[in-house]
């Protein structure tokens, strides 16, 4: 019997990759470093998701629940990698327990982190409570609590939206565009608007990337049917007068500088590197690209290879990534690992 | 400090005094001119409804501010102060001292419609322009333009009779804009078609001038039309939150 794929991370990726692997009729340990599957949309508490408008716990939780119930998939909760050895279709791995676990061959779909807004104090995240994130207000939405201030429990009058925080700054390090906070800012700043009618929503951009067919459904069903403002400038810094919070900025399409009251801001935060992607570099002996991320081989020639043969790669352990395609990706890389247990029975067999 | 670019700022926001001393040191003149902040401090977030709840401006809430309109705008090709692209993004967002400094400038619009054929998100600019300028007359801003005061004359007796008696329509233009009757190209245009025009076609003329025919059973019509225009125009001035008052003529 041919060794089992060796999962890592039970985000979108992994389990697309693991229900893949398993309906081809392959065994798959699917390790997981937290005691919950699902990654950032379950663990993070996003609600509706984009763009199927579902909810994250039906969504997810539904990838979740298949992977949980077949037999030919070992899930192993609050656990990492320690150790990872040998060829491909010959790998041995260690289990933080100690325990040695065999595979054929790995899949890393270990994501990424949210961006952490203290790295840009000028806007007022852990200054002000009533600064928060993206990732917060789809909590506030997920939990049924609605968007609320959280300074005094109050529903905003008005609320601005800053994209690109922790997305293309050179200044912090970040080139990378995070590819979805546009879309998901349009989204929140509709449901909002829906939530509370009296609300006002203005989000500050440099450019609208909202990309693919997310251009009618969220840029221009925003301005359309929710009216949701866009203001093109980016903010210098948010104060406060004491009652609510000042937004400072330039508004580069009338050439003038803005000083404007606001009752929450909301940073659309981008998508960092996988804060462990240093060790998961050394642990599996997989290359990192010059921002951090797994570095992926050439679309053209393979499905979701790193730099070390029979160890793939999918999702946003490779770079921003939506879900959907983190889904699409998990399941090529688990095309790509079973082509290789393949290959290993066929050579056992002559 | 004298400003050397002061072209560059905006004469309103120039403050300097004649006679002043500051802890005894004398800074009159330039030496105590001071530049007040131009930053925008609020939005009007009425501002977009009610240009969007005026005739033409429905679909001002599409504009991704790509400005086709003002790069094919006629008016803006001789007067680049003239842009469209602008005061639609002033709108809706709700900047309106801004919009309302370009108050004698907005009412230009040719309405040639070059604009509404280069927007790729079917704002139809043109229309924008003509609930702005009707938005600035609303609200007082602007004066009614002379082409308003022919239009009123014009479609009253339409709404009236069903018909038009261009001599009428002349004659209360010339009046309530101020202007004498005897114009010299009207007295110019009067004496050729006396000369010329056959004797028959004067005489109807004269008697459409004296006895102005209405259309027949015409006065359905007419009820129905006034409605309407009554209640366009109170929904207009409900949208801008403006007393209600009946029309204006």
């Amino acid at each position: 019997m041919t060794r089992p794929v060796l999962i890592v991370g039970g985000g979108p990726a992994g389990l697309s990759a693991a229900h893949a692997l398993a309906s081809a009729g392959r065994r798959v340990t699917l390790v997981e470093k937290v005691d919950r599957l699902g990654g950032a949309p379950i663990l993070s508490g996003y609600a509706k998701l984009v763009p199927s408008h579902e909810w994250a716990r039906d969504a997810i939780g539904g990838m979740v629940q298949r992977v949980v119930d077949n037999p030919l998939i070992d899930v192993r909760l609050g656990t990492s990698i320690d150790a990872f050895a040998g060829e491909p279709g010959r790998f041995s791995a260690r289990l933080k327990s100690g325990e040695t676990i065999e595979a054929g061959a790995a899949i890393l779909a270990t994501g990424f982190t949210h961006f952490d807004s203290v790295n840009k104090p000028e806007w007022g995240f852990g200054t002000y409570p009533d600064v928060v994130t993206t990732v917060q207000v789809e909590q506030m939405l997920s939990s049924g609590a609605g968007v609320r201030c959280p300074s005094d429990g109050r529903a905003p009058d008005r609320v601005a939206i800053l994209l690109c925080v922790g997305s293309r700054d050179r200044q912090i390090g970040r080139e990378w565009c995070s590819k979805i906070c546009c879309t998901v800012s349009a989204n929140i700043a509709m449901e909002i608007r829906e939530a509370l009618p009296k609300c006002n929503v203005y989000i500050y951009y440099m450019d609208i990337r909202t990309f693919g067919l997310y251009e009618g459904a969220y840029y221009w069903e925003s301005q359309e049917t929710h009216k949701v403002k866009y203001v093109k400038a980016r903010i210098a810094e948010v104060t406060s007068d004491g009652k609510r919070l000042l937004v400072k900025g330039e508004d580069t399409l009338v050439k003038r500088p803005i000083s404007i009251p606001f009752d929450m801001v909301v940073h659309a935060i981008g998508m960092d590197p996988n804060v462990d992607n240093m060790t998961i570099s050394a642990i599996f002996d997989v290359r990192l690209n010059k921002y951090g991320y797994l570095d992926k081989g050439s679309a053209y020639s393979s499905l979701g290879h790193t730099s070390r043969p029979g160890v793939f790669v999918a999702g946003a352990a490779t770079g921003p990534e939506t879900i959907d395609d983190s889904i699409a990706q998990g399941q090529a890389a688990a095309i790509a690992a079973l082509n290789l247990v393949n290959g290993a029975v066929r050579e056992a067999a002559e | 400090m004298p400003i050397h670019e002061k072209s560059l700022i905006r004469p309103e926001n120039l403050i300097e005094h004649e006679k002043l001393v500051i802890d005894g040191i004398d800074v009159s003149g330039h030496w105590s001119t001071f530049i007040e902040s131009r930053a925008l401090t609020d939005y009007n977030e009425n501002l977009q409804d009610e240009i969007e709840a005026l005739g033409g401006g429905e679909n001002i809430s599409r504009c991704w501010q790509c400005g086709s309109c003002t790069n094919a705008c006629t008016v803006n090709a001789i007067n680049p102060d003239f842009n469209p692209r602008y005061w639609i993004y002033l709108i809706r967002l709700g900047m309106e001292s801004e919009l309302v400094r370009d108050k004698d400038i907005i009412w230009q619009c040719v309405s040639c419609n070059k604009c509404t054929y280069a927007c790729p998100r079917d704002v139809n600019p043109e229309g924008v322009m003509k609930a702005t300028a009707h938005w600035l007359e609303l609200k007082g801003h602007t004066e009614k333009k002379p082409s308003m005061v022919f239009d009123e004359a014009f479609s009253h007796q339409v709404f009236e009779t069903g018909k038009i008696e261009e001599g009428l329509v002349l004659r209360q233009f010339l009046a309530r804009t101020g202007q004498p009757l005897a114009q010299p190209w009207i007295v110019a245009l009067i004496a050729g078609l006396l000369r010329r025009f056959p004797v028959f076609y004067l005489i109807r003329l004269g008697l459409a001038a004296i006895f102005r025919p209405r259309t027949r059973s015409w006065g359905k019509a007419r009820t129905a039309i006034n409605e309407y225009v009554a209640e366009r125009e109170a929904a207009n001035r409900r949208a801008l939150r403006l007393d209600a008052r009946g029309a204006d003529r």
